[in-house]
């Protein structure tokens, strides 16, 4: 989160998720010096950040693996066409073919998922979390390509 | 019942400095052929995402005004973002153009959609008003916000008008100019990737019969 906010990022929004519970806590915390829009639905969150990115503050989305379902619409028919790209926090839930039946799915298919509409992808490291997240933003190419950082661990 | 472009005219007259965005289909198409501005910001696809948008963008400069347009359908699609963009008070008006139907798909029929009004204040809009004439649209208080606005329209008895001409990363290129949005890498928002000299699609050619396509 620190590199986050020393890269420009001020405003936060998503859908929160069991494995990413220690970001939404800073997210959530009265000392957070940037913005969190909590928000209903991952495509909402994906739209709200749109609108931002589009009129000018760097913006990130965090999810669960099951919220990138939901965001695909307009993944593909804005975020993708307009060139108004996103970094994503995505959760890995099912990643290992081991967790609760409802992730078995999108869990096996996440990066599938993710080639086939050609976002680049890398799995957060627990044990060097700031390179990740450099690694994440150099993947997201200062605005042109919508990256995703996916979290497969529990932060 | 208004006619729905005669609804649109009276909102930017009403507003001519604010920001618009506008959800996908004819209501894009509409208001593209009314009064083309740099300021509107048209969907072509996302339905049900000109509300989120809108909030994003009026976030970003609280000093800004923005409109959106959206359809009964694409309101209906996304009843969820309301308490969410109440929640923050934006400076946005949230236009509802109301035909009971999708027309651009056809003229079918919209789900059921409640009372939009009833909705907008139960979610905490400051204001929500329901809207015949286009007196009243002229003077309707618009100063509490987020305000929405509910205008049962008749269905269309014109033509579509012309599909945005433009393609959507010029669309974001002249709205960001608009705005003052610099399009730096340093700013994270990004930058107009110009078509190689070598590209084998020339440059005027690349995107309008892809929009053509796609744009309902």
């Amino acid at each position: 989160m620190r590199t986050f906010l020393d890269q420009g990022y001020t405003h936060f929004t998503g859908v929160p998720c069991s494995l990413l519970k220690g970001m939404f806590r800073i997210l959530d915390a009265p000392d957070f010096p940037g913005r969190y829009l909590p928000a209903p639905r991952e495509d909402t969150a994906v739209g709200v950040a749109s609108g931002l990115t589009l009129a000018g503050k760097k913006s990130l989305v965090l999810m669960q693996n099951s919220g990138l379902g939901y965001s695909l619409n307009v993944l593909t028919s804005f975020t993708l066409i307009y060139d108004v790209h996103l970094p994503l926090v995505v959760s890995w839930r099912g990643h290992d073919g081991n967790d609760a039946v409802e992730h078995d799915v999108i869990g096996r298919e996440l990066t599938s998922l993710l080639d086939v509409f050609d976002l680049p992808w890398t799995v957060l490291d627990n044990r060097a979390p700031e390179r990740s997240a450099e690694e994440f933003l150099g993947l997201h190419d200062g605005g042109r390509r919508t990256a995703v950082l996916i979290v497969k661990e529990g932060v | 019942m208004l006619d729905i472009r005669e609804a649109i005219t009276a909102v930017l007259a009403r507003d001519p400095s604010a920001l618009t965005v506008t959800t996908c289909g004819y209501i894009t198409r509409d208001v593209y052929n009314i009064a083309d501005r740099a300021r509107n910001f048209y969907l072509v696809g996302s339905m049900g995402m000109a509300g989120p948008i809108g909030l994003g963008i009026a976030l970003a400069d609280p000093d800004r005004r923005v409109v959106v347009f959206d359809g009964d359908g694409s309101f209906a699609m996304n009843l969820g973002c309301l308490p969410m963009i109440a929640e923050h008070r934006p400076d946005l008006v949230h236009v509802v153009l109301d035909n009971g139907a999708h027309e651009s798909t056809g003229g079918q029929r919209t789900a059921a959609l409640g009372d939009p009004v009833a909705l907008a204040l139960a979610a905490g809009y400051a204001a929500a008003h329901r809207v015949e004439t286009l007196d009243e649209l002229a003077t309707l208080d618009l100063t509490r916000t987020p305000a929405l606005v509910h205008v049962p329209c008749r269905p269309r008895d014109h033509a579509a008008g012309r599909r945005v001409a433009l393609t959507p990363q010029e669309l974001v290129s002249r709205f960001r100019t608009e705005i003052g949005v610099s399009v730096t890498a340093d700013t994270g928002v990004a930058a107009d990737t110009p078509v190689p000299a070598d590209s084998p699609v020339p440059a005027d050619n690349r995107v309008p019969a892809g929009a053509e396509r796609r744009n309902a």
